[in-house]
């Protein structure tokens, strides 16, 4: 069967000014921009977010501690220019989660994800992503209180919250309640 | 405010406050069948946005009429016949396919970013504030309203023809989106709402423009109002029989 999906996109949540960037999850979009909007719907309607990141899955390269061997022993890319920067993401706790660690300049993913474990130097991460600097699309300064603000004012209400257990006991003790009344549609 | 303005503000607000339910309730009808998992979410989030605003504007007009802000809203919504509404007939049409659905939407949201910014300058501080806060969010609405219609506009030839039957649809409908009130002169003069004509013309001029960039044809002129608010489409009542069910189960309720 052929994938009809949207391809997927990597989403980074920063949940305050400062903060690093951390992995969230994905999202299906058909382009950069839409990624940007699913993500704020999907993973932001709750939480407090300041700044939010998108990159293609696809251009996404690196892997757990048990792939990274592998992936750094790779024959490296050729051509492309030294100065070419990548983001670094990693994973340095058990219960952490990828986070924005730093930039590496590097001509290839291959040689980027190999300057990003040296610079972890004697903590190597659990996990390690680069992702070229050009391929990740930004939330914009400007554009934070439309898409961020909103969600910090929404309560957040669980079950308890309504009393719908006490009326559902008055309806047990008292079936009539409901037995007597008549739903719209039936009385047309 | 002067005491004879409150009952005639609160007819204006309950007008847009059932704007807003009316078209939460088409937009919820989405729930678990929109086109994508993504979207499905960022379109309940769009209604339960608009059901916000629709319990800003009731609470608002409880307040202008004297009566409980926290139960009145209620009342409003699941107690009254569908000719005591005073929605607009756009919102109460059924939910069509997805083009139809994003063409109301921007629509909708588009002549509410222009009345939000005029509201705010209302001299009824509640009233600006109100505005300010529901601004926030309409701006969101509006990128992403304007996202799809550029890459349902521009996608394909069948998504293209699917919005530009929408739109031909929907267009005769905009005429009422900015319907003076009754008694918009009084209002106008006293500072309290924006005068509704200088609204239609700078949001027929935008929105015409953002749909000419998406390939889409809008009708030349602006279609009229063909009666008030008082006149529904046969769609309204179908839909407040369903969204009043529950209430109307058990009147006495506590929720």
């Amino acid at each position: 069967m052929t994938d009809t999906q949207w391809p997927r996109y990597e989403v980074f949540v920063q949940e305050r000014p400062g903060r690093p960037h951390q992995h969230a999850g994905s999202v299906h979009a058909p382009d950069p921009e839409m990624a940007l909007l699913n993500a704020r719907d999907v993973f932001v309607r709750r939480p407090e977010c300041a700044g939010l990141w998108v990159a293609p899955a696809t251009a996404v390269h690196g892997g757990s501690a048990e792939e990274l061997p592998q992936l750094l022993a790779a024959p490296r890319s050729q051509g492309g220019s030294p100065s070419n920067e990548y983001l670094v993401f990693a994973k340095l706790e058990e219960r952490g989660t990828l986070t924005h660690v730093g930039e590496v300049r590097a001509a290839g993913r291959e040689a980027a994800l190999a300057a990003a474990q040296e610079a972890a130097g004697n903590r190597p991460p659990l996990a390690l992503w680069v992702i070229p600097a050009e391929r990740v699309e930004r939330s914009l300064p400007e554009e934070a209180a439309s898409m961020f603000d909103p969600s910090r004012h929404k309560p957040f209400r669980n079950q308890a919250f309504y009393h719908i257990q006490t009326a559902l006991q008055r309806l047990r003790r008292d079936p009539s309640l409901i037995a007597n009344r008549q739903s719209p549609e039936a009385r047309r | 405010m002067r005491p004879d303005l409150r009952p005639l503000l609160a007819d204006a607000l309950l007008g847009l406050a059932d704007d807003e339910m009316i078209l939460a309730h088409r937009d919820s009808e989405w729930t678990g069948h929109a086109p994508i998992l993504e979207e499905d979410i960022a379109f309940a989030n769009i209604a339960l946005d608009e059901m916000g605003h629709a319990g800003i504007w009731y609470r608002l007009v409880a307040e202008l009429r004297g009566e409980e802000p926290d139960t009145y809203p209620d009342r409003l919504v699941f107690h009254r016949a569908p000719d005591e509404f005073r929605c607009i007939r756009m919102v109460e049409l059924p939910k069509g396919d997805w083009a139809f659905t994003i063409v109301r939407q921007f629509l909708f949201d588009s002549a509410e970013i222009v009345r939000l910014q005029a509201l705010g300058q209302s001299h009824h501080p509640p009233l600006a504030k109100a505005a300010a806060k529901i601004a926030i969010e309409e701006r969101y609405h509006d990128r992403h309203l304007r996202a799809w219609v550029r890459r349902l506009g521009l996608g394909t030839e069948e998504s293209h023809g699917k919005m530009q039957a929408a739109l031909d649809q929907l267009w005769p409908y905009t005429g009422q989106l900015f319907e003076p009130p009754s008694s918009e002169g009084e209002l106008v003069a006293a500072g309290s709402f924006p005068a509704s004509e200088a609204m239609a013309a700078a949001w027929v001029e935008g929105a015409a423009a953002t749909l000419a960039d998406a390939g889409l044809r809008t009708q030349a002129g602006q279609p009229g109002i063909n009666g008030g608010r008082l006149q529904h489409t046969e769609h309204l009542e179908p839909l407040l029989a369903e969204l009043q069910s529950v209430a109307r189960l058990e009147p006495q309720a506590s929720w």
